[in-house]
């Protein structure tokens, strides 16, 4: 299965949520891989901690392979490479966990023609010979890298496809990311200029909320009953944005919680994180857990 | 002078096996040629050989800049309606100019690479059998891939394969001398063969190459899925269904030398003593059957009470 990570703005958390949610698809013994289509800002390899690719790859990358400069993208196998032991100690049922990073110093592309979208779509192909999940991680926003996905996709029409669009739980989020699907310009028009069904691609469609503060949670509870009843308010107005921008409980997959450790750092929460050195925390672990199953659960793809 | 080709190999992406009719459609990879067939002891399909040009650096151990021009053969095949292998190999030889020539000349000897220049076959084969990082070099292993990925292609496949597998990659290397076999397997999917056979170089030789990897790769999946299934770990329903692709799809596939020219077999025989291919194979088959005999007893016993 192709899923693609995308989302109306940097800096929403697409690309460690998509990650941890790989890990965590790894961890339940599935065969998953890891692409970097974020071509202006190639970053994946610093949150699986591979030194060798923090910043992209030298060896040839995703951005080189769709080029026709090279003819197979070069792959990192994390569970082997990653520079933190927690990762390398791969566990007995774990599947398969690679990485086929961006190059560095690769760029934005301003444009694809027909042999990149054939490069493209013939990877893709490779790729579900091979892995269950394959995890596309897209630039921010209408990028060429969307289009491309779009383009493929419709080309691949046996491959099931599913896309996440990720945002923060604020009103300009919440607006935007409605406006990336639905917007001029959005998943649906562009989907639909390369031969997409809107109505089935809209079903494909699903919305991540990252970094969410739990009111319910411990951490307000120093708040005094002034400031409670305050931020009740605001996020029951949110709640009626997302509804009103399609954005609602009923197109959203799952939810991460705000999560101090990655508050700080872009990295996998290992189990470790959570039971041994206990900085993170064990729902952000939950939520990944959760999100890897339904990504893949058709009764949470039905559609609405 | 020097034999080298690369076979990859890899699950044919369909739920089913492919019918005996559906062989010309999937691998009619080039109009108007007749795929071969064979149906005994198995279904096997190989597409016409196809011809690609190069004129580029040849692999080299002391990393020596060697020029060669020519063409390489390729083909694919279908064994058993499910396993598909894409080969490419070439025979270098020593170009009587230093020059290149038009390609008329090279045309007249399809498969033949000529190197402008000195060259020595060790030093070639050593560099082309150590998996060096993909370059401007010869690379028949992306040639053989890419016939594969336009065979995946096909439409009439409907990309359900019943379990994700990864292709191997099998280099190999041929002369002329004493008969022998010498099979490496390489850290992930790549695996190495030296072969030193009687006479001069025969397609025989290919189809032995071949015949290698596609048991090589039966193994690793089959091997893959019994990991993967985590007998005593996981439940035992779990650990049979996790099983029932390899039964379903892999363990009648198992017919080594099926296709080898009498000739060769005893270097089929050399492999069978070492590595010992079929004494693995049999070990695993065992596990399974074993595993699955075992499993179904529990459950029955747990029915009845
Ligand atoms: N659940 C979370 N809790 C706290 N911080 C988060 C969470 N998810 C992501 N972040 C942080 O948000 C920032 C942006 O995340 P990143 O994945 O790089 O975003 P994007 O890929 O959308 O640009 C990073 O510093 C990251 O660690
Ligand atoms: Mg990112």
């Amino acid at each position: 299965m192709l899923v693609f990570a995308i989302s109306d703005k940097g800096g929403t958390g697409r690309s460690v949520t998509s990650s941890n949610i790989v890990y965590r698809r790894a961890l339940q013994g599935q065969d998953v891989c890891y692409l970097d289509f974020d071509f202006g800002s190639p970053t994946v390899g610093a949150i699986f901690r591979v030194s060798t690719a923090s910043r992209g790859t030298t060896r040839g990358g995703m951005h080189r392979y769709l080029q026709g400069e090279i003819t197979e993208p070069s792959r990192i196998d994390v569970w082997t490479e990653s520079d933190r032991d927690t990762i390398r100690a791969k566990p007995a049922g774990a599947g398969q966990m690679v990485l086929l990073p961006g190059d560095q110093g690769g760029g934005e592309f301003a444009t694809f023609d027909a042999e990149m979208l054939k490069r493209c779509v013939r990877l893709f192909a490779k790729l579900h010979e091979q892995f269950d999940l394959i995890m596309v991680d897209l630039s921010a926003g209408r990028s060429f890298a969307a289009h491309l996905a779009l383009a493929a996709t419709a080309q691949l029409p046996k491959i099931p496809a599913r896309w996440l669009v990720f945002h923060r739980w604020t009103r300009q989020h919440i607006i935007a990311a409605n406006g990336l699907v639905k917007g001029e310009h959005g998943l649906l028009d562009v989907g639909r200029e390369y031969g997409h069904d809107p109505g089935a691609l809209t079903d494909r469609i699903r919305f991540v909320r990252t970094a969410v503060l739990e009111l319910g949670s411990g951490d307000f509870a120093h708040l005094r009953p002034a400031q409670r009843s305050w931020l009740n308010e605001i996020d029951r107005e949110l709640r009626e944005l997302a509804t009103r921008n399609g954005v609602g409980l009923t197109t959203m997959l799952g939810k991460v919680p705000l999560d101090p450790v990655l508050q700080w750092r872009e990295q996998l929460i290992s189990d470790e994180d959570v039971a041994g050195t206990e900085i993170a925390n064990a729902e952000t672990v939950f939520a990944f857990d959760d999100l890897a199953k339904k990504i893949v659960d058709d009764t949470a793809w039905e559609g609405l | 002078m020097l034999i080298m080709g690369e076979v990859r190999t890899g699950l044919l992406q369909n739920s089913a096996e492919i019918e005996e009719r559906d062989h010309q459609t999937v691998l009619g990879l080039l109009a108007g040629e007749r795929v071969r067939m064979s149906r005994r002891p198995i279904v096997y399909a190989v597409s016409p050989d196809l011809l690609t040009g190069v004129d580029c650096r040849l692999p080299s151990a002391s990393n020596a800049r060697i020029r060669g021009v020519g063409t390489l053969v390729s083909r694919a095949t279908i064994t058993g309606g499910r396993i598909l292998q894409g080969s490419s190999y070439v025979r270098v030889v020593r170009g009587e100019v230093n020059h290149r020539l038009p390609w008329s000349h090279y045309l007249a000897r399809p498969g033949v690479v000529e190197v402008l220049g000195k060259v020595s076959a060790p030093d070639l084969a050593g560099g082309f059998l150590a998996f060096g990082p993909p370059g401007e070099q010869l690379d028949l292993g992306s040639v053989s891939d890419r016939f594969m990925d336009v065979v995946q292609e096909s439409a009439l496949l409907d990309l359900r394969a019943p379990f994700r597998s990864d292709r191997t990659r099998l280099r190999w290397v041929a002369e002329t001398g004493e008969p022998g076999v010498h099979f490496i397997l390489g850290e992930s999917t790549g695996r190495t063969l030296r072969l030193t056979h009687h006479g001069e170089f025969s397609p025989a030789v290919v189809d032995l190459c071949e015949d290698l990897a596609l048991h090589d790769w039966l193994l690793t999946a089959l091997l893959t899925i019994v990991q993967r299934a985590r007998i005593g770990g996981a439940s035992r329903p779990e650990v049979s269904a996790r099983l029932a692709p390899a039964v379903d799809t892999l363990l009648h596939l198992w017919m080594p030398g099926a296709r080898i020219h009498p000739s060769l077999a005893p270097l089929w025989e050399n492999l069978e003593r070492t590595p010992g291919f079929s004494r693995q194979w049999q070990s695993l088959v065992e596990r399974v059957r074993d595993q699955l005999a075992v499993n179904t007893l529990a459950l029955l016993r747990e029915t009845n009470g």
